[in-house]
């Protein structure tokens, strides 16, 4: 560490005049802050194409005049909403999308109700997605569809796959999606077997409610949010920084409860049996083995991602049988790999240059 | 530029900040890494969980002796709702589907543009 040294006294008089005039500006913009609203998200046109329950089937309207043949359904991941790739014109995933000529769908949810309790893997994997997939194919009038899926929406997209391996799934791409779920070191703990009764929780509560989920994505991470409140103190002056700041706090907040059974099933396959690492899966009585996927993929991984560790993804490209396979670290974490100027210019054009010669 | 940082107090502040986040969450991250820590938390999420079906049980009767619909109850209504939407989904999907039949030959080309799209740089 150096010492502070050669201190300018005319530069500290600037500094400190701007510094003035930004707490003059933050008081203004305190105000402000707190009398609007964000930006309004997940606003790229689209048509509702089918609802049931807690899923719901968009199609978002072309924005090239010559689109691929083969069209591409996103698979949200069931914790979190999908305006996070749709945040606002310029910074929307879905955008450069239809501008770069796909015809993309997306599979949402809406919080499951207290009579989807009963909700299992199998209502998702072998109900939800496959209804979609029909829904894509009498839509555009093609038979194959490539599919994204990021974070539990990749482990949907790949049990899926692993189960319907002779199509209609062209190509498959998972952004930080988990294989080795021991890897999850800090979740492993909390859901250790000895002392985490998942059998009384979902019994008492039905739903896994989302505060439930939210603190214990907060509590990876204990004191970013108090830091981060403090960083938006510090540039409120500046309207770039607030406006991105509401759109990723929006939707980091705006988590979806879990059904019961489906939580159970994660937290004893997955979280405890780790057997999509294992190769031991099962859905619905059906074998569902990442090894046995055959298509076309790519797995988009983050740098400092605190919630899909590397190693925890790492063995996804290893497993499968594709021989068109690739896997891409990229700078960023969980989120900023997905959304926001770090995706911009790393995430996305790597995706475009990917997908587009395998969509025709 | 370096040490024009490093004598910036207001630099220095933030950076103390980056610090101080990344020295915490570390520290946190060890310690809820134990055994014990999973044990306490999950003893008081159990509790939680408990008194959380107390209270629900406690209500239900209380709504039934006051005469009121209980949560089954409106669960039973909410389904009964769930199922009418889902049946207006199926009309509406069916209506759309019928819709955009009758309109294929007028509007085939604007609303769907062609799928024939090649890759830059690929031969057409």
């Amino acid at each position: 560490m150096n010492a502070p040294t050669g201190l300018d006294p005319a530069s500290i008089s600037e500094r400190i005049q701007s510094e003035v005039q930004r707490a003059i500006m933050r008081s203004i913009k305190g105000v402000e802050y707190f009398s609007t609203s964000g930006p309004a998200l997940g606003s790229t046109p689209k048509d509702v194409l089918h609802t049931r329950g807690t899923m719901n089937l968009y199609h978002y309207r072309p924005l090239a005049n010559e689109i691929y043949r083969v069209p591409v359904l996103i698979v949200m991941a069931t914790t979190n909403r999908g305006y996070i790739l749709d945040m606002v014109p310029g910074m929307s995933f879905i955008e450069f999308l239809l501008k770069r000529g796909y015809d993309v769908y997306m599979l949402d949810w809406t919080p499951p109700r207290p009579e989807e309790k009963g909700l299992r893997m199998e209502d998702y994997v072998l109900d939800f997605i496959p209804d979609c997939v029909r829904h894509v194919q009498e839509d555009s009038g093609e038979q194959q569809v490539s599919v994204i899926g990021y974070c539990f929406g990749g482990v949907l997209s790949l049990l899926y796959g692993s189960i319907f391996n002779n199509g209609p799934m062209k190509n498959l791409i998972c952004f930080t999606t988990p294989i080795d779920f021991r890897e999850m070191k800090l979740f492993s703990n909390f859901a250790d077997r000895r002392y985490f009764d998942v059998d009384q929780l979902v019994d008492s509560v039905g739903n896994m409610p989302p505060e439930m989920i939210l603190s214990s994505f907060e509590m990876l991470r204990p004191v970013s949010r108090t830091v981060s409140q403090i960083q938006l103190w510090e540039n409120i002056w500046n309207d770039e920084y607030v406006k991105s700041y509401r759109m990723f706090d929006r939707w980091a907040t705006d988590i979806l409860p879990l059904a019961g059974e489906y939580f159970r099933s994660i937290t004893k396959d997955l979280m405890w049996d780790n057997k999509l690492y294992n190769g031991t899966m099962t859905v619905g009585g059906r074998k569902a083995d990442i090894a046995d996927i055959k298509v076309p993929i790519l797995h988009a991984v983050a740098e400092h991602d605190h919630i899909v560790p590397y190693e925890a993804a790492r063995h996804l490209i290893p497993r499968v049988a594709s021989t068109d396979k690739e896997e891409v670290m990229l700078k960023g974490g969980h989120v900023s790999l997905v959304a926001g100027p770090n995706a911009v210019k790393r995430l996305w054009p790597k995706l475009d240059s990917w997908l587009s010669g395998r969509s025709i | 530029m370096a040490d024009k940082k490093s004598s910036d107090p207001f630099a220095l502040w933030q950076q103390m900040i980056g610090e101080m986040e990344k020295g915490i969450n570390a520290f946190a991250n060890q310690t809820m890494a134990s055994p014990e820590f999973s044990r306490v938390l999950n003893r008081a999420g159990g509790l939680t969980a408990g008194a959380q079906k107390q209270f629900a049980d406690f209500m239900e009767k209380y709504l039934q002796a006051m005469n009121l619909p209980s949560r089954a109850q409106m669960v039973g209504i909410a389904e009964r709702l769930q199922s009418i939407e889902g049946q207006l989904s199926e009309i509406k999907a069916t209506l759309h589907k019928m819709n955009s039949g009758a309109q294929q030959g007028a509007q085939v080309g604007i609303l769907r543009p062609p799928r024939t799209r090649r890759p830059p740089g690929e031969p057409t």
